[in-house]
């Protein structure tokens, strides 16, 4: 058996969704689509029971990647039942969905969370007139807490049917719905979505077309305003019925504070750098932790084995890789998750999008780009895969390029290390402020010339609420998971890719090979490009392997300030770690990869280069 | 007399009174219809003796019960032809103002009552969801409206904590999502916050739903009443 959780998003559906799996939860992806599926196996009466929660979604007629995911879905049987999850305090806008999901008649029930939230409002949801109302049978539950959770799998594997709900359309649209089905003779919920322009036989969508236009002269109003007009008159209807209220006194709005331009913005900023800082202080003390544990208990008796140097070499990139992988992902990126993860379940997600969406729009985005942004300051491979939560394209496009030149945790200490500690605090600053003024550059341009529509915000604004310990956790878990398994391989081949390099002598050979870059055009001395090159492999790694081929930590000695400068500025600008570079290819495909490669080794060598010929 | 001729000054003595709230002089009238005095002045001999109209001693011409129907019917007729033929037709409203002083003559009252009612049913359906009520079905008269669909002012015209109905939406591209959330024509939704770049938070279907600017603009809504 298979159940699909469906739901608009923030219903609820991922705390069910815990709750009924536990820990055993692997995400999928569906197949020619970036959007996860989180999937999850139980045993239920003896029977293996497959439970998969779908995005989350307003409607079914769109042609966002989740909307088209979940029809896809639908149409296919991708699952024997469907659990609609239905906010109480929204039921009216929740049911427009159960309504569309319904036409496509898969067997269903209604699960109607959140109902102690409704009742704290003073409404009260009468479920059996809501039961009757739909034809399937409905569960009133508290996901927070806990209740009437274990009814569900009982209830949808033993009860449930196809709805009984039939959306009193406008007569024209029924007359058209009829008369393609006659003729052409497909189903009722292809025709409708025909009619609104979606679908992928062209003799339907031709007639259907063509009866639209001319539905949509005679009410000067599209086809797909009728339609959605219909269904949530349908919803109020079934709504008036089964939900009664009485008064309560309004709690305190915290909107007032948050979603105003003063004290919202101050506010936002207060958030996103204390954000920032927790994730800096905590991650470079818990690194500083487990670097020292790993290279005594790991690192030091491994060398003391004094294996064959061609063995010794490879398992020592090999522990060094996850050393690196290690020391990153759990005290920066992990800690970092957990402060997302809180600000998403809080809700107060949205309301930052809204306030940033002004200052988003000037370089081509808008306020949801906040987030990849804001994670890009800890670690650009989160950041990239946030890039999901982007609409289009085009501002994916956008935000890859900009979010691979933020000075990610590794970079601010190649920053820290090299300028800061040997050229001047005030010189570290201005690589910030270069790297600040290439990236709204970049962005004006990217802006300009990225092909697509820009498309404006429109975001529900989720309900404020506490989070729970345990479902951002589990959040946090199931994104650092999906990060190492994404940068630990990478991290690994490559360490032992450069391992071997090394041991064959070939660094001699390259530092040679691109010498007339390095050397002429950046005036470095020779080693540095194998520094630079270790530096794709781990950002900081060039800052390391810069003081052990220079043969002194006091890097001033052997360097002038302007080396140093050029040094640090290439090696912060130019290419993206290759863990990056993964991500990219992952979730923008090979061309976004390669173009946001090559712009900005391009990028990192041509500020150099000018950095050199000016103050040389 | 012509019937059709007769038609014509009563319409026109109708059209006068009901613009100038006053019954014409005889120079006035000759100079709406582009004839002489002497002619206008000899055609109202006829109509009098056929109690249509009454000719005061300064000059005024007055309907009488009869005249006042007739004319008014004319008029009537004149206004839906042509209104047919203009918004219906897409003839031009000049020649279709021409059109329909020929076709006013001779067409039969429930042809006139036909193309009425095919008439009131597009207005209707165009009005459809706006909220406002119908206009009484006697009062209309010939409307063109510029824009197609709707002229209602942009969400982000309105302040904070108004109350207002969605009218329309703008543009194709973004208008999906918003339907989604309940921003359907005929829809209540109050605006919960403006930030002066025009960005809104509008509360609609018990949600809020955040906006940025230039997808507000294309949300037209009138103040609910």
């Amino acid at each position: 058996m298979k159940i699909a959780l469906l739901g608009n998003p923030g219903v609820g559906k991922s705390l069910i969704f815990n709750q009924l799996t536990g820990l055993g939860v692997e995400v999928n992806r569906y197949p020619g689509s970036s959007v996860a599926l989180e999937c999850g196996n139980i045993c239920y009466k003896q029977e293996r029971t497959e439970i998969v929660d779908l995005p989350g979604i307003y409607s079914l007629d769109g042609n966002s990647e989740e909307e088209t995911l979940v029809r896809t879905f639908l149409t296919s049987g991708g699952a024997d039942v469907i659990v609609a999850v239905l906010d109480a305090t929204k039921l009216e806008r929740n049911l427009y969905l159960f309504v569309q999901a319904a036409e496509f008649s898969p067997k269903m029930i209604a699960v109607v969370n959140m109902i102690d939230a409704a009742e704290r409002q003073g409404m009260h949801i009468d479920a059996g007139t809501l039961s009757s109302h739909l034809g399937v049978p409905v569960i009133l539950a508290a996901a927070s807490e806990g209740r009437n959770i274990d009814r569900i799998l009982p209830v949808a594997l033993g009860q449930a049917t196809p709805a009984r709900v039939h959306v009193p359309y406008d007569h024209h649209i029924e007359a058209a719905l009829k008369s393609l089905e006659k003729t052409i003779g497909t189903p009722m919920h292809t025709n409708l979505l025909a009619l609104q322009g979606t679908g992928d036989d062209p003799v339907l969508l031709d007639a259907a077309g063509a009866i639209a236009q001319e539905i949509g002269m005679r009410h000067r109003m599209s086809v797909g305003q009728i339609i959605a007009t219909n269904r949530h008159n349908f919803a109020r209807e079934i709504t008036a019925a089964v939900v009664k209220r009485t008064a309560r006194k309004k709690p305190y709005d915290l909107d007032s504070l948050l979603t105003r331009t003063f004290p919202g913005i101050p506010i936002l900023c207060t958030i996103l750098f204390l954000l920032l800082l927790s994730v800096f202080l905590i991650g470079s003390w818990m690194e500083g932790i487990i670097v020292a544990a790993f290279t005594t208990s790991i690192i030091i008796p491994f060398t003391a084995l004094a294996l064959p140097s061609l063995w010794d070499q490879i398992g020592f990139s090999l522990l060094i890789a996850l050393q690196a992988g290690f020391g990153i992902a759990f005290p920066f990126v992990f800690t970092f998750y957990i402060g997302l993860s809180l600000l998403e379940d809080t809700g107060y997600m949205t309301r930052a999008a809204f306030l940033a969406d002004r200052a988003m729009h000037r370089i081509g985005l808008h306020g949801e780009a906040i987030i990849p942004m804001v994670i890009g300051f800890g670690c650009t491979v989160p950041a990239v895969m946030s890039l999901r939560l982007l609409k289009t394209r085009r501002e994916q496009t956008i935000a890859a390029v900009l979010v691979t030149m933020i000075p990610c945790s590794a970079r601010t200490v190649v920053i820290a290390g090299i300028v800061a500690a040997f050229v001047g605090i005030l010189w570290a600053f201005s690589i910030y402020l270069i790297v600040f003024v290439l990236l709204i550059l970049t962005a004006v341009v990217l802006s300009r010339i990225t092909p697509g529509e820009q498309f404006g915000m429109i975001v529900e604004m989720s309900t404020l609420r506490r989070p729970q310990a345990r479902l951002v956790l589990a959040k946090s878990w199931l994104r650092i998971k999906e990060f190492l398994f994404i940068a630990m391989p990478v991290l690994i081949v490559t360490s032992i890719l450069l391992g071997l390099f090394q041991y064959f002598g070939l660094t001699e050979l390259f530092e040679q090979m691109v010498a007339p870059v390095t050397v002429t055009l950046l005036g470095l001395p020779g080693y540095a490009s194998t520094a630079l090159l270790f530096g794709v492999f781990r950002k900081e790694l060039a800052f390391e392997t810069l003081a052990v081929l220079a043969g002194t930590a006091d890097l001033g000695s052997v360097m002038t300030s302007v080396q140093l400068y050029t040094f640090a500025i290439v090696s912060v600008l130019f290419v993206p770690c290759v863990s990056t570079i993964a991500v990219l290819y992952r979730q923008l495909g090979a061309r976004i990869a390669i173009i946001t490669s090559v712009y900005t080794v391009f990028l990192g060598f041509f500020i150099g280069a000018i950095i050199n010929i000016l103050m040389k | 007399m012509q019937p059709s001729l007769r038609e014509d000054y009563l319409e026109a003595v109708q059209l006068f009174s009901e613009k100038n709230t006053r019954f014409p002089l005889t120079e006035e009238l000759a100079a709406a219809l582009f004839k002489t005095v002497p002619v206008v002045r000899s055609d109202m001999a006829e109509l009098v003796s056929s109690g249509d109209v009454i000719v005061t001693a300064d000059g005024v011409i007055t309907l009488t019960g009869q005249g006042k129907q007739t004319g008014t019917s004319v008029m009537k007729k004149h206004e839906t032809l042509q209104c047919f033929l203009s918004e219906i037709l897409g003839m031009d409203s000049i020649l279709a103002s021409d059109e329909a002083c020929t076709l006013e003559h001779a067409v039969s009252d429930e042809t006139i009552d036909r193309l009425g009612k095919l008439i009131v049913t597009r207005d209707h359906y165009r009005h459809q969801g706006k909220g406002n009520r119908h206009k009484p079905a006697g009062d209309r008269t010939c409307r063109v409206e510029k824009d197609e669909f709707c002229q209602s002012p942009s969400i982000s015209e309105f302040s904070e904590g108004e109350e207002v109905i969605i009218q329309c939406i703008h543009g194709r591209a973004c208008a999906q999502r918003l339907l989604d959330l309940g921003l359907v024509p005929g829809e209540r939704a109050v605006i919960k916050r403006r930030l002066s770049n025009g960005a809104v938070v509008v509360q609609v279907k018990g949600c809020d739903v955040a906006v940025s600017p230039e997808i507000a603009s294309a949300i037209g809504v009138e103040r609910s009443p």
